[in-house]
Formats: structure tokens, C-alpha cells, sequence
């Protein structure tokens, strides 16, 4: 992606732009270095692939490395990951060495733009120790987060903490995921870009050609959750709740995601879910490849309500998309639904099937109601959850970062 | 004649260090020891932070209470705090404090929330910066504040009410200082109920209250 600022000034508005050129502008010529473990797939290779021309567009010296590794450092960060997240793993002080001398081996090959750099993020786990490495640097470095680590697993935690705590400052998505750190500990939640195929404007002609491909009634309502198959999505819960809302109303529900392949728990829930959904023709599991972003935008587009029944949840950017799309959301009172859906505002959150049956069809019945939520939904995204927020928020911590001396308020 | 200075502003939340209340009893706890930041951020940020859109309460503690402790009387009470009335933060502090004090006296058991619901005491980073944009004459005012970023909005009618003269917005403030027959639109800016609308709404409230196609003369006074 190489679009300029401009490019989302129709989206977001002028003002807006103009704002983040004047913040860029304090920050321009310095120079960032974002440092992370994969340069394709995954959510953060996503938001670097943005952020980082978008940064060079408002005059920032920015740059993006890669650190690369075997595949038993790779393993070793996987667990790490999983860790993180809770997953009960524990590590040899072996593969402690490894994931060290891995990060060893990539300082010694970014070094000299690392020392150089005014500020140094370093994305997820895998390249924390690189701080440690760099004796003679010259910026602030910060940690940046982006999983959920709430609950993080003690024998992997403490040994990461030692890395991380050497920070200047850290970033995380949700104040539920932060640790406690003896440094600031900042919040910036995830983004959308309203231009990328999953969430761009489509012509009816294309959401005509996926309903077509996928055998949906244009005349019956929709109900749609997209995740890929996961106990924590609660794919099952949703078809319950379909299955009380079918004996009174004739709706369809799709439920879409991929990624299930390769994992076997994974495998087992696509198969609880395929036969919870029985033979009824109007229950739809896809299961679709990870790049099909236009058919998920289309199916979006073509829900009149979006479901996330999740019971456990990060910050939920199927939410965001959902809401982006001008659509009701019912959702999971959990993660971070609750700081996007709103009770008669932008959605209803649930706790059970049944609650969410209740939802759709009290909303199916009010046709008014989802159209309204919608407009409220969309422009509630507007203003919280593009990537242009996001960049303001990078802009903001830069500057406070370099000029801000400790205090809460800075006038520049 | 004085010009007017558009300033931006952007915020950044950040944790406060303090540990997360899971009842009414801890958030008291927590009040009572936070900064003023974390009070003014909690009262007064609200419109501006991210991930915000509770219309029904428009501070942060009063969202709580009513969301996850489902204490709708206290969550009443504490909604009803107007934090602009009050000359310090710690006067605010007081008066939420007696406030929870006089509910905790009520209550039969102390409203708790649920693990993953408890509050987390913030504060954040603001940083304003000048946008270079300059007001010369009323008349401009409304194409101006049209184009005015959320936080240009929130920096000269919220934050503003900090600064001297305290209590009051830029816009009404500036006007004053500018002599002439203003008073029709600085008290229609004044009448705003800031509180309960967004600043998108504010926006729109201003841009109508000094609408001046109608009112203004460009020499600086009523036509």
C-alpha cells in the first residue's frame, strides 16, 4: 500500500488530515524505526504496511526491519506468544539462549540504525531483547504489545518482563492487557483502513455476484458472524440463537471465517458447528481462504445485523468492521465489544443465545432501529477507529516521547 | 482588532498506575488517592478519548456504575456532576467521594463487578500545538469552527474553562475582548450544555449560535 494522507480526506475530512500534518510536521526528519518478526501476514505486519509510508507521507524519517530467525526461534516465540496469551508453556533456559543469540545475530545487522534512530518500536515479543543489545543508543525505545496479556503465563512472563521493563515506555490495546511496568504504559487501540478491500465501498453489482455465489435470499434477512472457528467465537451459540429466531422469522445466517485448517481444535469446532447447523439450508458455513477480504466485505455488507457471540475476546476488529459497515452489532460482553457496542446505540451486548435471539429479533422487527444504530455505528468508527486515529495516537507519543520531559501537557 | 488563534490539541490515554477497583468500596479507594489528572480525565476527557460513546452518562465513574456495577442510583448521582462548576479538582474530589460515601451507607451489600469489568484508573497525555489558522473578525467564526477539529473544539470550549478566565469558553471569551455589541452570541455560545453533547454536537451548536449571516455587520456589531 503506498497512498498518501490525502487519499482518506473524503473518508475522514479534511480537518483531520490537516491535523495529523500538523503534528507530523513537529515530528518531521526525525527518525523512527519500527522493528518486528514478519513482514507479510498477521495483523502487524498489516498495520506497518500502512503506518509506516503514511509516516514518510507527513516527513517522519521512518523505516520498518524485519529481524529473521530459524525455525526453532520461531517455535521458541510461538510459545512465547501463547504464553503471553495464557497458554500454559514453559521454555528451557536453552531456548532462552536461543531467542537471545537470535536477537544477538539481527543487532548486529541493524545495529547502526538502531543507534541512530530518535525512536525505536519494537513490535511483540520476538525482538524485545534488541533494547538490551543496543548499549550506545542515542532515542527512546517502546515496547509495543499487541496481544493480550492479561493473564500471562508466570514462567514466561518474568523471564520477558527483565527484557521489557528496560523500555522507556510500552504500548498496549486495551487497559485490560496492560502490566504492571516501571514505566508509562500507553493506549492505543487497533484501526481499520477504509480503504483496504475488506473495508472499501463495493458496487451492488458485486454484492449481487457473492449473494448469488453463496445462495442467499435477497429477500430474507441476514445475519452474519465473521471469526474464524473458535470455541471462544462461540460459533454454536450463534446457530442457537439463529435456531429461536428461525421459528418465528425466516432469516438465513452465514457464518464465515478461515484459518481452521491446520489447527486441530480448530478442525473439531468446524465440525461441532456443521452439525449443530444440521442439514438446514439456511445456515451457511464458509470456510474461507485468509485473503478473501472482498467476500467478507460483501458478506458484511450484505448482513442486516453483524454477530459476535464471542466469550472471550481481544479488542474484536470484526466489531469495527461490522459497525464500519453501517450494521447493528450484537456481541459478547467481553474484550473490547463493550468499548464499541453501546445497548440501543450501535448494538446490543448478550450473554447468552437466547439474549442474542432476543436482540435479533426485536431489531428485525424494528427496521427503523437498525438503520439509525447503523448511521450511529459508522460514524462512531469514523471518529474512533481508522487508521487515522491510530496514526494520531503514534503522533502523540512521539512527541510526548521527545519533548514531553514528564509532563502531562505540552504546549508546542 | 485581536486575532483568534485556533489551537489543536491531541490526547493520549496512559495507565495511572494505580491498581483496578472491582467494587464501589475500591473506587472509592482509588478517588481518593489519584492525581487530579486521573479525576480530570475521568470527568473531562471523556468526550475526547477513543473508545467512548456512552450518551446516557457523560462521565467516566458514572458509566461504571451504572454498566458494571449496575448501581443505577449512584451512577444517577455521579452523571449529574457538572465538573466545570467546581474551582479546584479537589473540590470535585469531595464532592464525588460524599457522593460514593453517602451511597456505600445505603447499600445493603457494596456493588461489585465482574473479573474483566473492573475500572482502571487512567490519565493522559495532551498535546496542543498551534494550527497556524487565525480568526480576524467574527463574521469568519462560523466557516472557521466548521472546519475545526474534535480537539480544536474540545481545546477552546472544554479545556478552555481551565484557563483564565476560568470558566469560560475562547469563542464567548475572545468576543468579549473585542468590545462592540457581541452579547446576543456570547450568551447563545454560553448556553450550551456542553455536558451533554458530543463534540461533534458542540460543533454544530456553535456554528448555529454564531451564525452570523443574519446578525453580524462586518464593522463589529448587530446590524
Amino acid at each position: 500500500m503506498n497512498r498518501s494522507l490525502e487519499a482518506y480526506a473524503d473518508t475522514v475530512g479534511t480537518p483531520v488530515i490537516q491535523q495529523l500534518r500538523a503534528l507530523g510536521e513537529i515530528l518531521r526528519g526525525h527518525k523512527v524505526v519500527h522493528v518486528n518478526s514478519t513482514s507479510q501476514g498477521g495483523g502487524v505486519a498489516e498495520i506497518l504496511t500502512w503506518m509506516v509510508p503514511l509516516m514518510g507521507d507527513l516527513g517522519i524519517d521512518a523505516s520498518w526491519k524485519v529481524i529473521r530467525g530459524t525455525p526453532a526461534f520461531f517455535a521458541i516465540t510461538k510459545s512465547i506468544h501463547n504464553g503471553l496469551q495464557g497458554k500454559s508453556v514453559s521454555l528451557t533456559k536453552k531456548d532462552w539462549d536461543t531467542y537471545y543469540e537470535v536477537n544477538a545475530q539481527n543487532f548486529s545487522e541493524m545495529k547502526e540504525v538502531l543507534e541512530e534512530a530518535d525512536i525505536v518500536i519494537i513490535h511483540d515479543p520476538q525482538p524485545a531483547p534488541l533494547l538490551g543489545l543496543c548499549s550506545n543508543k542515542k532515542g527512546r525505545w517502546i515496547w509495543r504489545a499487541h496481544i493480550d496479556i492479561s493473564r500471562p503465563a508466570r514462567a514466561i512472563w518474568k523471564p520477558l518482563r527483565s527484557y521489557v521493563e528496560q523500555y522507556d515506555a510500552s504500548i498496549f490495546s486495551m487497559s485490560q492487557f496492560a502490566q504492571v511496568l516501571p514505566h508509562p504504559q500507553f493506549i492505543i487501540a487497533p484501526s481499520i483502513d477504509p480503504l483496504s478491500e475488506k473495508n472499501m465501498d463495493l458496487d451492488q453489482r458485486e454484492l449481487d455476484q457473492v449473494r448469488e455465489e453463496f445462495g442467499l435470499d435477497p429477500d430474507r434477512p441476514l445475519l452474519i458472524q465473521i471469526s474464524r472457528f473458535d470455541r471462544f467465537k462461540d460459533p454454536v451459540g450463534v446457530i442457537q440463537a439463529y435456531q429461536l429466531v428461525r421459528k418465528v422469522l425466516p432469516v438465513q445466517l452465514v457464518l464465515a471465517g478461515g484459518g481452521a485448517t491446520d489447527d486441530p481444535e480448530g478442525a473439531e469446532i468446524l465440525e461441532d458447528v456443521r452439525e449443530a447447523a444440521g442439514d438446514d439450508p439456511d445456515v451457511h458455513v464458509l470456510l474461507l481462504p485468509s485473503d478473501a477480504h472482498r467476500t467478507v466485505n460483501a458478506l458484511q455488507r450484505l448482513a442486516d445485523i453483524v454477530i459476535q457471540k464471542s466469550t472471550r475476546e481481544g479488542f474484536g476488529l470484526t466489531v469495527t468492521e461490522g459497525l464500519w459497515k453501517g450494521k447493528p452489532v450484537i456481541g459478547g460482553d467481553v474484550g473490547g465489544i463493550p468499548l464499541q457496542v453501546t445497548n440501543h446505540h450501535t448494538g446490543y451486548l448478550v450473554n447468552t443465545p437466547e439474549g442474542a435471539a432476543h436482540r435479533m429479533r426485536y431489531l428485525l422487527h424494528h427496521r427503523e432501529t437498525i438503520r439509525r444504530m447503523g448511521i450511529t455505528a459508522r460514524e462512531f468508527v469514523r471518529e474512533n477507529f481508522l487508521l487515522t486515529r491510530h496514526l494520531r495516537d503514534y503522533l502523540t507519543l512521539f512527541t510526548w516521547v521527545l519533548k514531553g520531559e514528564g509532563r502531562n501537557t505540552i504546549m508546542i | 482588532m485581536s486575532v483568534f488563534e485556533i489551537k489543536d490539541c491531541a490526547l493520549l490515554r496512559r495507565m495511572s498506575g494505580l491498581p483496578p477497583a472491582f467494587n464501589l468500596r475500591e473506587l472509592r479507594e482509588r478517588i481518593a488517592a489519584c492525581s487530579p489528572d486521573v479525576l480530570y480525565h475521568h470527568y473531562c476527557d471523556t468526550q475526547l478519548a477513543p473508545m467512548t460513546d456512552y450518551p446516557d452518562y457523560r462521565n467516566d465513574f458514572a458509566i461504571w456504575a451504572r454498566r458494571r456495577l449496575g448501581d443505577q442510583v449512584v451512577a444517577e448521582r455521579l452523571g449529574m456532576i457538572d465538573p466545570y462548576v467546581y474551582t479546584s479538582m479537589e473540590e470535585l474530589r469531595q464532592v464525588t467521594l460524599d457522593i460514593i460515601d453517602e451511597r456505600l451507607s445505603e447499600a445493603f451489600m457494596v456493588p461489585w463487578a465482574r473479573p474483566g469489568h473492573e475500572f482502571y484508573c487512567m490519565q493522559a497525555v495532551t498535546i496542543v500545538f498551534d494550527t497556524g489558522k487565525r480568526v480576524t473578525h467574527p463574521d469568519e467564526l462560523p466557516s472557521a469552527i466548521r472546519l475545526m477539529t474534535n480537539g480544536s473544539i474540545y481545546f477552546h470550549v472544554l479545556e478552555a474553562r481551565r484557563r483564565d478566565p476560568v470558566g469560560v469558553d475562547d469563542f464567548s471569551a475572545w468576543l468579549q475582548g473585542l468590545g462592540g455589541d457581541w452579547d446576543q452570541y456570547i450568551k447563545a455560545i454560553r448556553e450550551i450544555d456542553v455536558t451533554f453533547h458530543t463534540l461533534a454536537e458542540i460543533r454544530n451548536e456553535l456554528v448555529e449560535a454564531v451564525n452570523m449571516g443574519s446578525g453580524f455587520d462586518a464593522k463589529g456589531g448587530n446590524a
